[in-house]
């Protein structure tokens, strides 16, 4: 039985901070959500996840990146960078980092549901036969990724995984059980290329993209909603999932 | 009503010197006390790279240990993965051959596609050719068993005309299962003409509505070979222990265990999005899924034959009366159970369940 091995204190120490856990749900009608899956080294099993989250193997890393042209929070970008875990029996990921490129919609999503984050340049673009995504922090791309050769997939056929967000919480430090819906009107898949990726900007150096799994595109209605659960990060879910 | 022993040989960490060797006997030792109670079949699964959940990646080897070292009870390899990346089916179809000559005529096959992007991507299969390369399995194997020369020009694997040896000892072959997991492959096997070999805990009410259409549907199947499969069996834990307290503690501890390391396989429909994986393929209950009668104060799953003898009784009693032809146990999990007491379930099991279903065979 495999359990997190990282640091929480170092973790903790940019973990955005939630004044309170009584949020209302937020709709993201027609965003776009490409979603990139890569295995990662061995040896960044467990390193990466806090002691109350379990480790898949092999460990996975998506890149995950919605673009918003309307929302309540305004257009924005978002790009997030997550581990594959288990909470408990539960499948998740846990957010290591993400990079959005609205600052007031970022502050906002920290403020509600935790989301770890920097300000930067994020871009989206899709051509016939190509979809690319670019992120920039302070003029530095820190990740370019390609889906190619998309083909048509069922609505149903892409899957989207709860998030787990390390955040202060006025219960203390939790992870945050982030759990949005999808209502897919359209997603096709292809196949992954990744040209520039900088560990180290997306929480650790450790993560380390080393072979391409499945790459997604899918235009969706993305609902974040009101929180429900909270999880110690020291304890695995059997004994620290707590109710919101 | 058969009963049949299951195997994934999981083995809890650390790996320490010995450890699967350990598991190893111990799982040969439940075999041979199987084979010595009146147990039907023993079944190994076909696992690639699954740490601790299952270090069962040779079951025909497993199993040809189990056929030299017991002399009744059937073996089922199964399931062997039917994609050309980890098995050719040559290569199926001979040690099938072999193992039912060495056995004495005593193979059951499951056939199967993988689940886990684990094992699918370690051995770098396209998940959207699994269904497509075990359909192709399930049609030749029969042939490749009784045609003296065999030539195939196919989507997974093409060859020029051959003699494929042995043969099987079984006429005309040893019968074909295939594993299901996903809702939806007892049809494919009803459609084949072969078994249905359920390795997913289902409540009573969905195994009832599968059993039914499998037994409706299978009436007008196209079969693979000249026989057909018809048998619906099952999976299951089982625990025995005349005080139901001390069967619910240490039963359930092994469910809990075997659930935990399920959960944590990383299903191939989580990684790679595709229409050929609906489901997770999960083989344990579900959490919150059906639970016991309203007065069970020990939370076991509906139908799950933990307890004393009288409440498994009960609960294959139900299983017999929805058309389930047979049941597979799962009797450990990581090394969970001490040794001593899984063969004392076992025995325990023998002395006072099994006969209640003999007598009506």
């Amino acid at each position: 039985m495999l359990f997190g091995t990282a640091d929480l204190e170092t973790l903790a120490a940019d973990a955005p901070r939630m004044e309170q856990l009584d949020t209302e749900a937020l709709v993201l009608p027609g965003a776009a959500v490409l979603q990139v899956a890569f295995e990662m080294p061995a040896s960044a099993r467990e390193c990466l996840l806090p002691a109350g989250l379990h480790p898949t193997d092999p460990p996975l890393a998506s890149i995950v990146v919605w673009r918003c042209a309307e929302s309540p929070l305004g257009a924005f970008a978002l790009a997030q960078l997550r581990v594959s875990c288990r909470s408990g029996l539960r499948p998740r990921a846990f957010l290591t980092g993400a990079v959005i490129d609205d600052a007031a919609a970022g502050q906002a999503l920290a403020a509600r549901w935790g989301f770890r984050h920097r300000v930067g340049r994020v871009e989206l673009s899709r051509q016939y036969d190509t979809v690319t995504a670019a992120v920039a922090l302070d003029g530095r791309t820190i990740l370019a990724v390609a889906l190619r050769d998309p083909d048509p997939l069922g609505p149903h056929d892409v899957q989207y995984t709860a998030s787990m967000h390390l955040a202060h919480t006025p219960r203390g430090l939790r992870l945050v059980q982030v759990d949005p819906t999808f209502a897919v009107e359209r997603a096709e898949r292809g196949r992954a290329a990744l040209t520039a990726f900088d560990g180290a900007a997306w929480g650790d150096a450790r993560i380390a993209p080393v072979h391409p799994v499945s790459a997604s595109i899918a235009r969706a209605d993305v609902t974040l909603p009101r929180l429900r659960y909270l999880c110690r990060p020291d304890l695995w879910a059997f004994e620290g999932t707590e109710g919101v | 009503m058969q009963f049949g022993l299951f195997f994934e040989l999981s083995v809890p960490r650390p790996f320490t010197d010995g450890i699967e060797r350990a598991v190893y006997e111990r799982s040969l030792e439940q075999v041979r006390l199987a084979d010595a109670l009146g147990f039907d079949t023993v079944w190994a699964v076909e696992h690639h790279f699954l740490e601790e959940y299952s270090h069962c990646s040779a079951p025909e080897i497993f199993l040809t240990a189990c056929a030299m070292q017991t002399t009744r009870i059937r073996v089922g390899h199964g399931a062997v993965v039917c994609v050309p990346a980890m098995n050719h089916p040559v290569r199926v179809a001979e040690r099938a051959a072999v193992l039912d000559i060495v056995s004495g005529g005593r193979l059951e096959l499951g056939t199967a596609r993988s689940s886990t992007w684990t094992e699918l991507g370690g051995f770098m299969v396209d998940p959207d050719t699994t269904k497509k390369t075990w359909d192709e399995y399930v049609r030749v194997l029969p042939k490749m068993w009784t045609q003296e020369r065999f030539a195939w020009d196919g989507v997974s694997f093409s060859m020029p005309e051959r003699s494929i040896l042995p043969k099987p000892v079984q006429r005309p072959h040893p019968p074909l299962w295939v594993t299901v997991t996903s809702p939806g492959t007892e049809l494919d096997a009803a459609d084949r003409g072969i078994g249905c070999l359920g390795v997913a805990a289902a409540g009573f009410a969905e195994q009832e509505r599968r059993t039914r259409e499998y037994h409706r549907r299978i009436q007008g199947c196209e079969p693979v070979s000249s026989v057909v499969n018809d048998r619906v069996a099952t999976l299951n834990f089982l625990y025995c222990h005349e005080d139901a307290r001390v069967a619910a503690a240490t039963g359930m501890r092994m469910l809990g265990l075997f659930s935990f390391f399920n959960a944590n396989l990383l299903p191939t429909r989580e990684a790679f999005p595709t229409r050929a994986y609906q489901s997770l393929g999960a083989l344990a209950p579900p959490p919150g899924a059906e639970r016991g009668s309203p007065g069970d104060p020990r939370g076991i799953p509906e139908g799950i034959a933990i307890g004393d003898p009288a409440r498994i009784v009960e609960a294959i009693a139900r299983w017999e009366s929805i058309g389930v032809d047979a049941i597979n146990f799962i009797v450990n999990a990581v090394e969970t159970i001490p040794q001593a007491e899984v063969l004392a379930s076992l025995r325990l099991f023998a002395a006072e369940v099994m006969p209640r279903f003999r007598k009506r065979a």
